[in-house]
């Protein structure tokens, strides 16, 4: 890794990989980076983060050492729902740039080797899409079935709503076609009829389209409610399996190598068979886990997050959960019981305009009061639990939110680049940035940015990218087992990843107090710890319970060798 | 070398307990056929009314032989065991150990007391495993005023059955309110809750090692929160299980309460003697409606036993009562079962000259006490023979006249109390 100055960077990085194949089960060990191309940098001074200027800022994202990157929608869109209203497939949003633009930003990440994972809305679209402008046209229209229309709002009364804040039903009254459309999301979001083989070709169709410029992989969005059927709850139905099983064959095949990530709010049992035999997806988000880190924390108990994993099923080989701490949405608390909710409402929400549908719409570090010991600590628990980690733009500095923007966008503000004009996000004035920038002096940019964050070796980032540095050189986080210990005191969560003749343990201090803890590690008698930050050697495992201390909040993680 | 209190095993399991919020005590020895029901009040309390707080149980066994704790430890809440399938947001621990001594329930109180202390639990609540009729709501009724309103003690008020608590009726209430000043109906309690600060403060009281401090220690814990500054409160609980006793208890708990009571008040002269009246200390809940089963009671035994004692014990009463006193008492020793009377006054100059007996310790003390208790069947048959036909008002009404008589003559106590006899 060279460093050197360059025109408009601060750092540049030698190509890594020409070009980069898409070699299977590449996702495994990935570090995928969570970015919306709107809310980075700003290339031309609109006030709009755009592909060129992500693509300028690709040296960061190779430096902070992760692999992936996953954009969310930036496709032609009338953006009443930050871009998963989409309008045109096959396109880029002007605001954010051409195709062209995308082509070159995909080409620079590959030659980084950084992969690019992209959104596939493939559950509804915006009602402005000219499919859905089509379908309400007549009802004899080509394109009518395309979409689900009644003549009534009584069927499928057994789906919950989603977005319980500001819809009231799942059918919507098109005053065009004088009948109803099916949205499980908000009413301008009509749902596609994927029991019509023409959408489900179609939808095949835009996805080669991307694969064919490269892309690595998609995120298929709210997969569960692709398929309606009466007297069910609509979700995770036998035929929505069926059509992803058809594509996942369609990718093998055409594209083998390429990723599908689903987006499956449900419990664990549920979620499983969304990886069937291996033939639908290749990973999944590990919903439940993320709410009851953040339970297990501030209770200063693991149970939360044992139970949640050891309810979590086995999966297929070549399978991969996805894990995060926050992602653009709220955090959600819809797969947690309601005694669950009202604690994580009390300590995470004390004022309610943080609280939207059922969950926090917030950023981790205000979350975790910007205590650094608990951000590392959670960091270091979702680098080591088995997954695939996903961070959040703007978390990996610290960045806050602003509770009082509308919707989720408190959480999508622009990503502070430096203490200068704007956050060095753009250089058009202010008032014209799609979102204000955090200025308030303890998340604002003067305060949290990354340009001061590179200056110190203790900073958060650079913290972050040492941690994801550790992660990315041991395949055992990625694809090794867990095993739980156990140990007598409930505050400390320790487990066993291990691969091949690797082995590595992971002790977390969930208490804000210092803990002594007895670790049974028997199985390993005659190893020596190595402790991986500092590659200090612990005693000897013998016979007896391995005593550690341990400060408040903090993390070991040991390389178990016999010498 | 100083004996250790507690033992390493028992503190390698505090370690992982850690900080609590509410640390519930159970002293048990040889209660396996009792304690399962209680275990599971006390865990579904718990989890009911304080599912966000830090609890654990702690169990002070007394070396039982039946696998008492065992059934404790089985209540236990974590990732590996939930032998009951109840759903907790958090771990609850449930934890055993058994103390050096041999079962004596001082000892088990200031086991749990230490335990409370090293984990800084801001509410102690202690459960007696005789307490067979305890409900999960006993659990918020104890633990929530010293958890949310800072009260240092929440006594009980149970309700009893028709001839049950004689001795705290008769003898324990009517004297420590007079005494102290508080209407505490259960001075010496066996379910309980205690502040933290009270916990701790009492527990590095000086007298554990004494004999009140292994067998009376609750009846002191009342007395250092009624003579301390700290803030009592009763809670109504409920139905009390009656206890099957023999004999041999009656003098055991005399021991117990009585000398423990007596011995309070050398300790606590100067506040006691400026008190005058009493008054009323908040009370949470409502009285239950339910009525209890009357205990069968052989009024006969009763009379005989106290004219025997009034007969024998005349040497050792003679340097104890005033001679009034004990011409009074002779006399009611010829009365037929019928006519059986030991009126409140004189029951109250009883137990003053008695207090002030043991204070000037005329005699051995121990002695003091067990000669007393011929006495205090006298009064007892007394009191079942006023409540026979009566309801539960009419026995609190014939327990508040004999209070009166006691707060009355505390006076005739101070007199006694100086003259060193």
């Amino acid at each position: 890794m060279t460093l050197r100055p360059a025109t408009g960077r601060q750092f540049s990085f030698a190509r890594t990989q020409l070009p980069l194949k898409r070699e299977p089960g590449w996702y495994k060990e990935a570090v995928i980076y969570q970015v919306h191309v709107r809310t980075f940098f700003d290339s031309n001074g609109d006030g709009i983060g755009d592909f060129q200027g992500l693509a300028q800022k690709l040296d960061y994202v190779q430096e902070l050492g992760v692999s992936a990157i996953w954009l969310m929608p930036f496709f032609p869109s009338p953006l009443r729902d930050d871009g998963y209203d989409i309008a045109d497939y096959r396109s880029v949003h002007p605001s954010y740039g051409t195709l062209d633009d995308f082509k070159a930003f995909l080409s620079d990440a590959h030659e980084r080797g950084i992969r690019v994972i992209i959104e596939m809305v493939a559950n509804h679209t915006s009602d402005q899409h000219p499919w859905f402008v089509e379908s309400r046209s007549s009802t004899d229209n080509p394109k009518r079935d395309w979409y689900v229309w009644s003549d009534t709002d009584a069927k499928y009364r057994e789906t919950r709503i989603i977005f319980i804040d500001t819809e009231l039903s799942n059918w919507a009254w098109d005053p065009v076609s004088k009948s109803y459309y099916w949205h499980r999301f908000f009413s301008h979001q009509p749902d596609l009829n994927y029991d019509n083989p023409a959408v489900r070709e179609e939808m095949w169709n835009i996805m080669k389209f991307w694969l064919e410029l490269g892309v690595d992989g998609f995120r298929l969005d709210a997969v569960p409610y692709l398929i309606e059927r009466e007297g069910t709850n609509c979700e995770n139905l036998p035929e929505t399996h069926e059509v992803i099983r058809e594509l996942r064959r369609k990718v093998d095949e055409q594209f083998p190598g390429a990723m599908l990530l689903a987006e499956a709010n449900q419990w664990p049992a549920d979620l499983r068979p969304y990886f069937g035999n291996g033939d639908e997806f290749h990973m999944a988000f590990h919903f439940p886990l993320m709410p009851r880190m953040f339970m297990g924390l501030r209770l200063e108990d693991r149970k939360p997050i044992t139970e949640i994993l050891q309810q979590t099923p086995e999966i297929p080989a070549g399978c991969q959960w996805c894990l995060f701490l926050r992602n653009h949405d709220e955090l959600t608390l819809e797969m947690v019981t309601d005694v669950e909710r009202d604690y994580m409402y009390d300590i995470y929400a004390t004022d309610k305009t943080m609280r939207l549908n059922l969950g926090i719409r917030r950023r981790l570090a205000p979350l975790l009061d910007n205590d650094r010991r608990r951000i590392e600590l959670m960091n270091g628990m979702l680098m080591s639990l088995p997954g695939t980690p996903i961070i959040y733009y703007g978390d990996e500095i610290g960045m806050g939110d602003n509770v009082y923007l509308g919707d989720r966008n408190g959480v999508r503000t622009p990503m502070q680049w430096s203490g200068g004009w704007n956050g060095g996000f753009s250089t058009a004035d202010p008032e014209r940035l799609y979102s204000p920038a955090i200025l308030n002096p303890v998340y604002g940019f003067q305060a949290v940015n990354v340009l001061s964050q590179r200056r110190t070796g203790h900073s958060l980032l650079s913290w972050m990218k040492n941690l994801l540095h550790m992660r990315r050189s041991y395949p055992v986080f990625g694809s090794g087992s867990i095993e739980f210990l156990f140990p007598a005191n409930h505050r400390v969560l320790a487990y066993i990843r291990q691969l091949g003749k690797e082995t590595i343990l992971v002790v977390n201090n969930l208490s804000s107090a210092a803990q002594a803890v007895e670790l049974d590690l028997r199985r390993y008698k005659g190893n020596i710890l190595i402790e991986m930050s500092g590659r200090n050697v612990f005693p000897r495992i013998g016979d007896l319970p391995y005593l550690l201390t341990m400060g408040p909040y903090q993390f070991y993680w040991f390389r178990l060798r016999r010498i | 070398m100083e004996e250790k209190l507690l033992n390493d095993d028992f503190l390698r399991q505090l370690i992982n307990v850690g900080e609590v919020d509410i640390l519930v005590g159970l002293p048990t020895h040889n209660n396996c056929k009792t304690i399962a029901p209680i275990v599971r009040a006390i865990q579904t309390g718990a989890l009911k009314f304080f599912p966000r707080e830090r609890v654990a149980i702690i169990n002070a066994d007394g070396g039982s032989q039946d696998g008492t704790p065992d059934l404790v430890a089985g209540a236990a809440i974590d990732d590996l065991r939930n032998e009951s399938k109840v759903y907790a947001l958090r771990t609850l621990h449930c934890v055993s150990t058994q103390y050096a001594r041999a079962p004596e329930p001082g000892t088990a109180l200031r086991t749990i007391l230490a335990a409370a202390d090293l984990l800084r639990a801001r509410a102690c609540v202690v459960i007696s495993p005789d307490a067979t009729t305890m409900e999960p709501e006993w659990m918020q009724r104890l633990a929530r005023p010293v958890y949310a309103e800072s009260f240092d003690l929440v006594s009980p008020i149970y309700q009893r059955p028709k001839f049950e608590g004689a001795l705290m009726r008769n003898l324990l209430y009517p004297m420590t309110r007079a005494i102290y000043g508080y209407r505490v109906y259960e001075p010496y309690a066996s379910e309980f809750a205690i502040s933290g600060r009270l916990a701790t403060d009492f527990l590095n009281k000086e007298f554990w090692n004494d004999e009140w401090g292994r067998t009376g220690a609750e009846m002191f814990l009342t007395t250092t929160a009624l003579t301390g500054q700290y803030r009592v409160s009763q809670a109504f609980l409920g139905m009390k299980a009656p206890t099957t006793r023999n004999a041999g208890d009656v003098v055991a708990a005399m021991r117990r309460t009585v000398g423990a009571l007596f011995s309070s008040l050398d300790e606590n002269f100067a506040i006691w003697s400026a008190v005058s009246g009493s008054q009323p200390v908040p009370t949470i809940g409502a009285p239950s409606e339910a009525a209890a089963e009357p205990v069968r009671i052989s009024r006969k035994r009763l009379r005989d036993m106290f004219a025997t004692g009034v007969s024998e014990l005349q040497p050792v009463f003679s340097s104890i009562l005033a001679p009034s006193t004990l011409s009074d008492l002779d006399r009611i020793a010829t009365l037929e079962l019928q006519d059986f009377n030991y009126p409140a006054e004189l029951w109250a100059k009883t137990v003053f000259e008695f207090a002030a007996a043991y204070h000037n310790s005329v005699i051995n003390r121990d002695h003091i006490i067990q000669a007393m208790v011929p006495l205090y069947r006298g009064r007892s048959l007394t009191f079942f023979q006023e409540s026979r036909n009566g309801n539960g008002n009419d026995i609190e009404a014939n327990v508040e006249a004999l209070c009166g008589e006691f707060e009355r003559l505390k006076t005739y106590l101070l007199e006694r109390w100086s003259d060193g006899k």
